[in-house]
């Protein structure tokens, strides 16, 4: 019974592994699209509901400081990311 | 029509207000009509938006910032500190910061916008908008009387109303794109499911408030919405104007409500020059209030030979408001 087990819990490994290659080979590439895309809308959407923090005053403050909570780890990389300066490299990124 | 028709022939009516220039009666009126309508057995709660608010002084109890009062049975007036109330939610918005991340303390940044963004000149108006949601939200009473703003304010709070409408539709429509993104990335590296999004859960919470609060103002069958006029060629010209820009926005004007008027009685007795002057002056601007406003106006009060304060000049008021003849 123990070995069964263990031939099973291999089989499951192996299809893992199967799972993992094919995700690499084909859908990674549109995966982290999707989720670069995600991180650029996510900083938009702290510009247009914090915008004031950068001296842009964008309606309305109340509900701002509602949400402020659920956005607090990425204020700091929002602000970096607004506040650089462009250049060549932007490209690359 | 008097006001009391206009009661009866709108049994769903449960929002009142009371609006028009500043100083021409309108915390009077609501006082009348939450008096009058307490004393027929309903349970009224009359409340103000305004952060100069008058119903302490008319109710003559000091009732800023202490919630619902009982003034008499079934009558309740509350006037909402704004200021107390922005500090509270400054301080929950702290302590759930703090409780999310187990932070000792709030970080700089955070906390420097916290108290910039309370500083902001929409704030107070924010957090006034927002209590009067916590307030008719619970549905507890069988009226609500509104002791409005001046015009302008109440127009600044119904253009709000619309303005917060379409922003919140905007940032909830992009919230909801980045969880198709979400989903689509967490599909692709067969994960599950996708974490549940806090923050569109909040902005339907957020939308969900502020139509509610624009509803009611709205809202032909629940809500009437009466205009204070005296007779004086200004106010009728500026009443004019501003009936245009509420139906702009939708809002149903139920009626108009003649206050300041000086009885042409008094023209029999012998009485100075002076307010016989008076009394032949305001006869022009009263027929023109009919001419304008025709059947629309549903009320007329007199001048009282002295303010209204207490509950005994505000029983007066309401017999004249809901009894008078027109």
């Amino acid at each position: 019974m123990g070995e069964d087990k263990k031939e099973k819990k291999k089989g499951i490994k192996f299809g893992k592994s199967i799972k993992e290659f094919v995700y690499g080979m084909a859908a990674h590439d549109t995966a982290r699209f999707a989720l670069k895309t995600r991180g650029s809308m996510e900083h938009l959407f702290i510009l247009i509901t914090m915008g004031d923090m950068l001296g842009i005053p964008i309606l309305p403050p109340y509900y701002s400081l509602r949400l402020l909570p659920y956005v607090v780890p990425q204020i700091s990389t929002w602000k970096r990311r607004m506040l650089r300066e462009k250049d060549f490299t932007d490209t690359l990124a | 029509m008097n006001l009391s028709q206009v009661l009866a022939a709108n049994p769903k009516m449960k929002y009142i207000m009371f609006g028009g220039k500043g100083g021409l009666g309108k915390t009077t009126f609501s006082a009348a009509a939450a008096h009058h309508l307490a004393r027929q057995g309903h349970k009224v709660l009359v409340f103000s938006v305004d952060p100069q608010a008058s119903l302490s002084d008319i109710f003559q109890r000091d009732i800023f910032g202490k919630g619902a009062t009982e003034i008499m049975p079934n009558l309740f007036a509350q006037e909402i500190d704004a200021d107390r109330r922005i500090h509270d939610f400054q301080n929950e918005i702290r302590k759930r910061i703090l409780d999310r991340y187990g932070f000792d303390k709030v970080p700089d940044e955070i906390e420097s916008y916290i108290a910039a963004a309370s500083s902001e000149p929409a704030m107070e108006e924010s957090a006034i908008f927002d209590a009067v949601v916590d307030i008719v939200f619970h549905g507890e009473y069988d009226y609500y009387i509104y002791d409005l703003v001046p015009l302008g304010h109440a127009l600044y709070y119904l253009s709000m109303s619309s303005i917060y409408d379409e922003w919140i539709n905007k940032v909830t429509e992009l919230r909801s794109e980045m969880q198709r993104y979400d989903k689509v990335a967490s599909k692709l590296k067969s994960e599950e499911k996708s974490e549940e999004d806090e923050i569109l859960t909040e902005l339907e919470e957020i939308r969900r408030r502020i139509n509610l609060s624009s509803s009611i103002f709205t809202d032909k069958e629940k809500t009437g919405f009466f205009f204070v006029v005296t007779p004086e060629e200004m106010t009728i010209l500026d009443t004019k104007k501003a009936e245009g820009l509420f139906s702009k926005f939708g809002v149903p004007i139920a009626g108009f409500v003649v206050n300041r008027v000086i009885p042409e009685s008094l023209l029999s007795e012998k009485i100075p020059d002076y307010l016989r002057h008076r009394i032949e002056l305001q006869r022009q601007p009263i027929t023109k209030i009919g001419e304008v406003f025709g059947d629309r106006v549903v009320g007329s009060v007199p001048e009282f030979e002295r303010d209204i304060t207490g509950l005994d000049m505000i029983a007066k008021v309401a017999e004249q408001l809901f009894g008078g003849a027109k």
